[in-house]
């Protein structure tokens, strides 16, 4: 492993609204470290400048926690062209009020929203879509999905008719 | 993936409803792409987690390794404690070729009729090659006989060999380049299915580290021996940091070859270590493509590379030894320093009369790596040049007065001491240039900076930067570096502007799924093409999902055990940030202090999850006192009354103690004395800088030598204090106890093996 050049030593960041150290009792929010770390984990640059491309943020936003919509990320990125995802680059004070704002975002999607939106594909009424017609649906409508994308979803969850229950498959999405 | 909303109205026909679906498939793709996301994070940070827990453990040996070194240096020869590190270093063995010949004959070993492994005739035939690696395939062993035979004609071959196999792709040959294979013989048979044979028309490259932490690094050997001595011209081999017997000492393969050869194992580990010493450094392809196994560094240079004796380095971590003058008289074989050897430590015990205090304080070791610690062992080699010249003089002036009185011939001991003295000067000096050529060669990682800095995390090599390989290639007019050395997610890794590329052929090196393995394939364009694999059943039938979870956890138990490791450490530094002690900490503070004690550099923050299981107070703040109890790793109930601080010390060091009881194990039986256990832990404290009292070390001798017999059995003692861990891939290979209960079963039953 390769050293990084390190950055000044953690908690100082000045240029970002800290917290205030932990009095009792208040509601601890995530602080500007905890993030740091994990832009650092994306940082590909050679000289580990604390940069990260375009095309990362999405993915970033969503190892954080959100599930923003690529549009959404578009849109927050001030519309990009395409040929820009891989080249402009974002620093971490950057990439913090991007992520706020993605953070204040509602419509997360709980639960029952997914069965809600599951239930559409449940023909016979009776619990299970056939889970082909869901990778197709995945793959050619919304945002569409790879053909090895939506593999990788649906990995192991037909059953032997190819049909999949799908409250135990919403189950399974939010456990992981 | 695509932004767009497509029309959906064939779909469905109320628009309603087509509302809805999209509204679900958008849902779920995003859902989907948060989910790759945070896989791809854990993946991440779990790949740091073992590579830093590697790295530190290589860097232990070395530590070890140093401090022994400086020991040897130092000690007075009538401590007891030097006698323990010659057992170590075995320099009492003083050999002549005829006598390595004795030693090594196979001729009296017989093959029972009930032998059910394959039988070699000499000279080799491809058709034995082949059914080698099928009895292999099928979880054969071969027997000692075959295996001294094979080693001993592999020597033969390798001693012809230049330090440096330049090769050609002509006739369009296509030369076939594998990594790093560490033991893991499905991996080598995978590569073999898919590459085929080596062969007159199948050229393959062997990149180093053929041994250590895989099960099978002794199989491995065999058929790349085989191949290599079918087709000398075809079949290259590089030298490794891990064909190296003290590095085996801790990484496994020496306990694997005691193991699986409990007879004769001793006798080819020796001859091990020589064909080690003598195998070639790198290997040039159409003088354009350098393959070698670590890397480079500013000084790296070929031509030195070519000239120098490999096989005076037995091993890469050591300084070089002292040569005689009169080197055209040597035997092939460098064993013969061995007497200089001795005569050189006469001279320093004198310099340990003479000049009583020591190199250094004993903790400048521990901060060094190996190159600061031989300008140390060099200037006191310098400083006992004196002595030792004094002690050559003397006894020339005897043999010359011996001499003169029997032929009158006129020697002028003054001429052969200026001789001696400039020779010896010279030989010293570029000595150890060679040695840092070497270690460069088999340590070194490239960093993505430029420049050129020591590899502190190794604790050997140094880090070499993109501008360094830049002018290397230009100096010796190259165009690519194709190296090992360093385990890579998708099994390569190109980096330096593609001027670098990584190979790794051991798959699922670090768990179940955690990597693939690649081999190379290069033509007379001298195009690289990547072939990547991933051997074992088991992944196929996971998900990817449970495979990175697998890991991920593996990694984090590891990590778990490193942290209650360093307990006390971390205690004192929670203890200051928690001034009022009031036994919380926030969570940057816990970080910090994580970090500071652990130089892991992880991302703590984002591991805090799942390190820290106990609830954490509203506004943030962890209880570490319950952290430490939920780390707690629990002892056998007889090891209770045991004081737990010294209990985590050895959990701590639980490699380096092994390390030293199997070198203290010098019959390789697996038990040790209690005298030799006593003197171990005296080194030990030493080296740890720790009191532990001689009534701590009765108490668990006590405890383990349970039938008070006087000897002690190394595996039982570190299985008592749950030292080792069977499940664990990373830990199997660290703590050498690699034996799963289906192993024992294979092995135990075959005596005539």
């Amino acid at each position: 492993m390769a050293p990084k050049k390190k950055e000044e030593p953690k908690p100082a960041a000045p240029a970002a609204p800290k917290p205030p150290e932990p009095e009792p009792p208040k509601v601890r929010f995530p602080s500007v470290s905890d993030f740091k770390d994990a832009f650092q984990l994306f940082d590909r640059t050679p000289t580990s400048e604390m940069k990260i491309t375009y095309a990362q943020c999405g993915d970033l936003i969503r190892a954080l926690g959100q599930n923003p919509t690529n549009a959404e990320i578009m849109h927050v990125l001030g519309k990009p062209k395409p040929e820009d995802m891989q080249t402009k680059m974002l620093d971490f004070d950057q990439f913090l009020p991007i992520h706020q704002h993605i953070c204040r975002a509602k419509d997360r999607g709980t639960f029952e929203d997914f069965v809600e939106g599951l239930r559409v594909f449940d023909k016979e009424g009776n619990g299970t879509v056939m889970g082909a017609e869901l990778r197709h649906v995945l793959a050619t409508l919304g945002e569409k999905m790879r053909e090895d994308e939506v593999e990788q979803l649906m990995q192991n969850q037909e059953d032997a008719n190819g049909c999949i229950n799908y409250e135990a498959f919403v189950k399974y999405l939010l456990s992981s | 993936m695509g932004c767009g909303v497509t029309k959906s109205d064939q779909f469905h026909k109320q628009s309603g409803k087509a509302v809805t679906t999209i509204k679900a498939a958008v849902l779920i793709q995003r859902w989907y792409r948060q989910y790759v996301a945070r896989t791809e994070m854990r993946r991440r940070y779990t790949w740091h987690i073992f590579q830093s827990i590697e790295y530190s453990g290589e860097q232990a040996q070395i530590k070890l390794y140093n401090f022994l070194g400086y020991l040897m240096d130092n000690f007075t020869p009538s401590s007891n404690e030097r006698n323990l590190i010659s057992h170590i270093f075995r320099e009492n063995e003083v050999c002549r070729d005829a006598e390595w010949e004795r030693y090594f004959s196979y001729e009296n070993i017989e093959v029972p009729d009930i032998y059910s492994g394959p039988h070699l005739t000499f000279p080799l035939t491809v058709e034995q090659a082949f059914g080698l690696v099928e009895a292999f395939r099928n979880k054969k062993q071969l027997h000692s006989r075959y295996v001294l035979q094979l080693l001993l004609e592999t020597w033969k071959l390798l001693r012809m060999l230049p330090n440096i196999s330049r090769i050609s792709t002509c006739h369009s040959k296509e030369i076939t380049i594998c990594g790093d294979l560490h033991g893991q013989l499905e991996d080598l048979l995978l590569i073999f299915y898919k590459n085929g044979m080596p062969s007159l028309e199948n050229p393959y490259v062997f990149n180093g580290d053929f041994v250590d932490r895989g099960r099978d690094s002794i199989e491995i050997l065999l058929i790349l021996f085989s191949f290599l001595i079918l087709y000398p011209g075809d079949v290259h081999l590089n030298r490794g940091n891990h064909e190296d017997h003290i590095v085996n000492l801790r990484y496994g393969f020496t306990k694997e070859v005691l193991t699986k050869y409990k007879l004769h194992g001793k006798r080819i580990l020796k001859l091990l270590q020589k064909i080690f010493s003598w195998l070639p450094l790198a290997t040039v392809i159409d003088q354009k493509v350098l393959v070698l196994h670590g890397g480079i560094s500013d000084t790296t240079d070929l031509s030195i590379l070519t000239r120098l004796d490999r096989h005076t380095y037995i091993s890469a971590l050591r300084p070089p030894k002292k040569r005689h003058m009169s080197s055209a008289t040597a035997s092939i074989d460098s064993d013969m320093d061995d007497d200089i050897w001795s005569a050189n430590r006469m001279s320093q015990r004198r310099a340990s009369l003479t000049y009583p205090k020591p190199i250094g304080t004993k903790e400048c070791f521990h901060n060094r790596s190996l190159q600061d610690f031989s300008e140390r062992i060099r200037a006191n080699i310098e400083a006992l040049e004196m002595c030792k010249r004094q002690v050559h003089a003397h006894a020339q002036a005897q043999d010359q007065a011996q001499a003169q009185a029997q032929t009158n011939s006129p020697i002028s001991s003054s001429d052969v001491d200026s001789v001696s003295l400039s020779c010896e000067s010279i030989r010293s000096y570029t000595a150890k240039d060679e040695w840092r050529q070497i270690l460069d060669l088999l340590w070194s990682d490239p960093m993505t900076q430029d420049g050129c800095i020591p590899n502190e995390v190794r604790g050997g090599g140094c880090y070499w930067g993109p501008d360094i390989t830049e002018d290397f290639l230009l100096r010796h007019n190259l165009q690519l570096i194709i190296r090992s050395h360093e385990c890579k997610q998708d099994g390569y890794e190109f980096c330096h502007n593609r001027k670098v590329l990584t190979l790794f052929s051991a798959s699922n090196y670090y768990d179940v799924g955690s990597n693939r393995g690649a081999y190379v394939k290069m033509g007379p364009d001298l195009v690289p093409l990547v072939f990547q694999y991933q051997a074992s059943n088991m992944t196929r039938e996971l998900t990817v999902r449970q495979s990175v979870g697998r890991t991920e956890r593996s990694a984090l138990k590891v990590l778990r055990e490193q942290l209650f490791a360093h307990k006390s450490d971390l205690m004192s530094a929670f203890k200051k940030f928690d001034s009022d002690n009031t036994g919380f900490v926030p969570l940057n503070d816990w970080a910090s202090a994580v970090e500071s004690v652990m130089h892991l550099d992880l991302p703590w923050r984002m591991l805090r999850c799942q390190l820290v299981t106990c609830k954490t107070t509203s506004d943030g703040m962890i209880d570490y006192y319950e952290w430490f109890s939920e780390l707690a790793i629990k002892g056998h109930k007889d090891t209770d009354h045991i004081d737990q601080s010294l209990l985590e010390t050895l959990y701590r060091h639980r490699s380096t103690l092994e390390t030293i009881f199997r070198m203290v194990d010098t019959d390789n039986s697996g038990f040790i004395t209690i005298e030799d256990f006593r003197q171990t832990w005296k080194l030990l404290s030493v080296y740890l800088k720790m009191e532990i009292t001689d009534e701590a070390i009765s108490d668990i001798a006590v405890t383990i030598d349970s039938n008070q017999d006087g000897s002690i059995d190394i595996d039982e003692f570190m299985e008592a204090f749950r030292l080792t861990d069977k499940k664990s891939r990373l830990e199997r290979g660290r703590s050498m106890f690699m034996v799963t209960a289906t192993d024992l079963t294979k092995l135990e039953g075959d005596p005539n093996i």
